[in-house]
């Protein structure tokens, strides 16, 4: 199939993108062939966020809306930052990088359904259960791309229900992929596209509470159940009053190789402070993503090539202090769009037409915004104390204090220390979560995870702790793989076995992650 | 007096158990309207058991005989019935069918036939105000449905196994009529055994579901044997962690995620429960669990538990319900 | 070779079932609508005759609401010609009426070779509008058809009963509604997805009478009775048979 623009991705940055393309061609007369490639069944499904929404990507994209118009929650109102024990809490001014006045709560999922119908509404051809898995290219160029195959039994043959692959070559492809987007990662390797420091991420889990007793303001922890070396904190949001959003991040650097956040939230849930929320409420969505945190310095050199753009949480554009990617996706999203316009429009798609979304976003609030945190993930790779101290300082300085870079090891090369204490599962268990995710993978699907061979049983215990979903388990001393409960988060994938795209609507089905 | 008609189903000539539950649920309807029920068997001749039905509440047996009725002829047992409810004195109140397979196929036909509709798969039925209240399961049992009747006659179909049949005899007089419904077109040309082992875990009556618990593969032919025991009701299933570790087919996998199960009876052996598991055997009917753990979050879920070790227990429940069958 | 396929716009069955306020109908907030599981067993059977008979016409028709546009967008993807939807906000809680509205809009289009249904919906599992349909338009009928050869006029069917398999023929043209085992559905293709959008899909409004089925409510199902533990090992059997006997009634 032939289209002029192919997204990978039906996520903010994606369909912001396709929907100011759409715009453009129609403003202009010229109508514009574009395709939207979702890996999950419907949009939205595979999106999951905080999420706390800075509003003025929004408004750009939607000149003619008001704040009241955009599927978000509420505005909000009150915050509170509370430094956490294991038994009490210690409220801490809000640092002025996490104030969020002006902002709003929302649902990623609901934002990107919302974003899905005004795409459609312009004439984008949204694809949903359609994995890009691979990159076309002719050279140098990106050509397009290749879907994945469907249908397959677990040894890897055509099933009855088998549906090959498709190549969609495109005069551009925007790669917006998310987090860890494997097209993004294999296009800056092929290029040689490299950045100043390693992308980090941290890994989030989260879960959403129907609750008896309303929350009314937007709460952000740090420290416990942390451990003090490793770098995250925790985050409650009410979609209502009565319906909470409750979640944990830590940074992927952690060295206790024990480290299980699927029990760090278990934990946190028994904490005097939302224990007395989560009281006789019930458990509806539970849902993990990992975020790129290295920042600035993580960046790729470059975020276009010949015949593609690399957009959003896949180029890590997060800015990890106020806890925001979303509005920055989006961004990128419509400077994509205006670079594909212009560069259509004089005839090819070519690398140096599209380098003008790099300078857009250059330009732009984004890299200003990360370059004035560009060091405060970094700080903490020594530690919480030590790093708050760092980042205190940065945040008062305006980032010129520590101001060189920082440098930083890859998640992967951080060192782990043998196992610690892991005590048993509060709250619910790995399986039970999965299920609360809408997961209903068929078990029968191949594996999509490419796992090392000789996997001693120290490394399958930390694999069995980092993934959240229980795809990983020690049994006898053997790795065992659970590949159906994945629900790509991506987490292993940063430390240890390779995520792959497997077959289209496979993994979770998040409503209002 | 008015008639509420209790249609029956025979096999091979002989009544199916389920005709006792139409009748009980046909006598509670006439009971509350001060109406009679006439138990209608289609069939070549009467069927054997049809001198029951006057004890489960029938004021009368009617035989509806017709060429080529020996077997199910939808088209011509749809007439017959939607004949016998408008002919006689009056339009019935009331035609009542199972929600068997045959009553799935057989009652739409009937009410179309009325011009009426059908309130399919009900699991009660009041009378309130002189109009049928029906409550029909909607969303997979997710939620219940209360409905009002307003057709002359309301047309039913009850679901199976949930009204017990109950003794309330009535005179039961019974008689033969032909009935003037040629078969139709559409014919029963055989019916033949479903594949050996086709009996899928999905839509078995009894399940009996084995974990790790089992601790190996050989041994799940305890519940095999338990399984025999119920006579032929039972499908043997697993949990998917023993699907996942090789010692049972796919085929056999309850609790994947997702897939839901609703036997009458669900049997979950040396499984611990977890919640998608849970999820998917929640709407079974009656849920009996066999673990060692008291702890067990199947326990929670079970109707009745039994802890202690399964392969004592197991056997035990077998011979049991052997001597019982 | 024309055949229509009757389809029907339904909550995923992973839905979690809130009441609405009206205390009568599914709160659809953030709901996840698909086409009905049976039904694509259906266009899947009429995909597949019309391509053995190389030529022909596979027309979907839905009664719903205008979202019900999109149901009918799916069936387009997966091959079907062209759709109809004949809409109304209120689907009628009496599946005749329903039928009415069906067979009056399928005698206008026809006449057809085959009409297909699902065996049943998964939201209200009615299983009634195919047969109500087929006795309204005086076609012979198969429901809950698991496998189906049609030759010479005769249609061979298959369908599942209590323990067995009934084998059953009529003559073509016929109703049929299908069931699990018939065929394995097509995913849409890309191409198909695409494509669906510039087939034609023609809306009619339509106003239905009451009928004779009022839906006064809908709730719940009561909470499951707490269960017990009957007792200890192999000695509690005596007392489980008992119980299943005679409390569970299901011995």
């Amino acid at each position: 199939m032939e289209l002029d623009v192919c997204i990978v991705g039906g996520g903010p940055a994606g369909l912001a993108c396709a929907i100011e393309l759409a715009r453009l061609g129609k403003k202009d007369g010229t109508e514009l062939n574009i395709g939207v490639l979702e890996k999950a069944e419907a949009l939205g499904e595979h999106n999951l966020s905080g999420a706390v929404v800075n509003p003025r990507a929004l408004r750009e994209l939607f000149p003619d809306l008001k704040d009241a118009d955009f599927p978000f929650r509420r505005a909000v109102d009150k915050e509170a930052v509370y430094m956490l024990t294991g038994g009490s809490q210690v409220r801490i001014p809000t640092p002025p990088t996490m104030q969020n006045h002006g902002n709003y709560i929302a649902s990623i999922c609901e934002l990107v359904r919302w974003l899905g119908g005004k795409a459609e509404e312009l004439g984008v051809n949204v694809f949903t259960g359609f994995p890009a898995a691979s990159l076309l290219v002719e050279g140098d160029r990106v050509a397009g791309v290749r879907t994945q195959a469907a249908g397959l039994d677990r040894e890897g043959k055509p099933t009855s229900s088998y549906s090959a692959p498709n190549d969609l070559t495109a005069r551009v492809t925007a790669l917006a992929e998310g987090t860890r987007g494997t097209l993004s990662q294999a296009w800056c390797q092929w290029q040689n596209v490299g950045s100043e420091n390693p992308q980090i991420f941290a890994l989030g889990v989260k879960e959403i509470w129907e609750t008896k007793k309303p929350l009314d303001r937007i709460i952000h922890t740090l420290g416990w159940p942390l451990p003090t070396d490793a770098f995250g904190g925790s985050f409650c949001y009410p979609l209502e009053p009565n319906l909470v959003a409750l979640g944990i991040v830590v940074g992927l650097d952690y060295p206790d190789s024990a480290l299980d956040i699927h029990v760090l939230l278990q934990r946190l849930k028994l904490h005097p402070l939302f224990r007395e929320y989560l009281e006789g409420g019930e458990l509806v969505e539970w849902g993990a993503k990992t975020i790129p945190e290295g920042g600035y310095y993580a960046l790729p050199a470059r975020r276009s090539g010949d015949g593609v753009v690399i957009l959003g949480d896949a180029a890590g554009f997060v800015d990890v202090p106020s806890l925001k990617g979303i509005h920055y996706a989006m961004q990128s999203g419509l400077f994509a769009a205006r670079t594909i316009f212009q560069a259509l429009k004089s005839g090819a798609a070519t690398g140096d037409k599209l380098r003008d979304y790099d300078r857009l976003v250059n330009e732009s609030y984004i890299i200003q915004d990360m370059k004035k945190t560009r060091n405060m993930r970094l700080a903490f790779k020594d530690g919480f104390y030590v790093g708050g101290v760092k980042a205190g300082l940065m945040t008062l300085t305006g980032g010129k204090l520590f101001g060189g870079k920082i440098a930083m090891h890859s998640d992967a090369e951080a060192e782990r220390l043998t196992p610690g204490v892991s005590p048993g599962n509060p709250g619910i268990s790995k399986v039970d979560a999965v299920f609360k995710s809408g997961n209903s993978t068929r078990d029968t699907i191949p594996s999509h995870l490419i796992v090392g061979k000789d996997i001693t049983k120290e490394v399958a215990d930390f694999y069995s702790h980092v993934c959240p979903a229980g795809v990983y388990e020690q049994v006898d001393g053997q790795l065992r793989v659970n590949p159906p409960n994945c629900v790509d988060c991506k987490a292993t994938d940063v430390l240890g076995p390779r995520w792959t795209p497997r077959e289209g609507g496979s993994g979770p089905k998040y409503k209002r992650m | 007096m008015t008639t509420v008609l209790a249609v029956c189903e025979q096999r091979d000539g002989a009544l199916r158990k389920v005709s006792s539950e139409v009748v009980t649920g046909a006598r509670r309807i006439a009971d509350a309207l001060g109406a009679e029920v006439e138990a209608l068997v289609l069939g070549s001749g009467p069927a054997t058991g049809a001198d029951q039905l006057g004890g489960f509440g029938a004021d009368r047996v009617v035989t509806l005989t017709g060429d080529g009725f020996g077997t199910y002829a939808p088209e011509g047992y749809a007439k017959a019935v939607a004949d016998r409810a408008k002919g006689g004195q009056a339009v019935a109140a009331a035609v009542v069918c199972a929600a068997s397979a045959q009553g799935r196929d057989l009652a739409p036909r009937i009410a179309a036939r009325l011009g009426t509709g059908l309130a399919a798969d009900v699991t009660d039925v009041t009378v309130e105000g002189g109009a049928l209240i029906a409550i029909r399961p909607v969303y997979a049992g997710k939620a219940l449905l209360k409905v009002k009747l307003t057709g002359k006659p309301a047309v039913l179909s009850l679901r199976p196994n949930v009204f017990t049949p109950v003794q309330r005899p009535k005179a039961g007089t019974a008689s033969t009529v032909a009935a003037n419904a040629p078969a139709g077109r559409v014919t029963v040309k055989e019916i033949k055994a479903a594949e050996a082992g086709a009996l899928d875990v999905a839509e078995a009556p009894i399940v009996i579901s084995g974990g790790r618990g089992l601790k190996e593969p050989a041994n799940f032919k305890i519940l095999e044997d338990l399984a025999h025991a119920f006579g032929g009701r039972a499908a043997v299933g697993a949990s998917r962690a023993v699907v996942d570790a090789g010692w049972r087919p796919h085929a056999d996998q309850v609790g994947q995620t997702g897939k839901t199960v609703s036997p009458t009876l669900y049997v979950a052996v040396g499984i611990s429960g977890a919640i998608q598991h849970l999820a998917g055997m929640r709407t079974s009917k009656v849920i009996v669990a066999i673990n060692k753990d008291k702890d067990a979050p199947i326990f929670k879920v079970a109707d009745y538990g039994v802890v202690g070790d399964l392969f004592e227990i197991v056997p035990a429940l077998t011979a049991a319900v052997k001597s019982h069958a | 070779m024309k055949i229509a396929v009757c389809i029907k716009r339904v909550a995923d069955s992973e839905t979690r079932v809130k009441v609405a306020a009206d205390g009568k109908s599914l709160d659809d907030a953030g709901v996840k609508f698909i086409l009905n599981p049976y039904d694509e067993f259906a266009v899947e059977e009429a995909l597949q005759r019309k391509e053995k008979a190389g030529s022909g016409e596979v027309v979907v028709l839905a009664l719903g609401g205008a979202t019900s546009q999109e149901t009918i967008r799916t069936a387009l993807a997966m091959g079907a010609d062209r759709g109809v939807l004949l809409q109304t906000d209120a689907i009628p809680a009496d599946g005749f009426v329903t039928a009415q509205a069906i067979t009056a809009e399928l005698k206008a289009g026809g006449p057809w070779d085959l009409v297909l249904f699902g065996k049943m919906a998964i939201d209200d599992y009615n299983s009634q509008v195919g047969p109500m349909v087929a006795e309204l338009l005086d076609l012979p009928c198969v429901t809950a058809v698991s496998h189906l050869t049609i030759e010479g006029g005769t249609a061979t069917a298959e369908r599942e009963i209590e323990g067995a398999v009934e084998v059953v023929q009529c003559q073509v043209p016929a109703v049929i509604t299908t069931d699990k085992g018939i065929n394995e559905p097509r995913y849409p293709a890309l191409k198909g997805i695409m494509a669906a959008k510039k087939k034609p899909l023609e809306v009619k409004p339509v106003s239905l009478g009451g009928g004779a089925i009022e839906v006064l409510g809908m709730v719940p199902p009561a909470a499951r009775k707490e269960g017990r533990i009957v007792g200890e090992g192999a000695a509690a059997v005596p007392e489980l048979v008992k119980l299943l006997r005679e409390e569970a009634k299901v011995l």
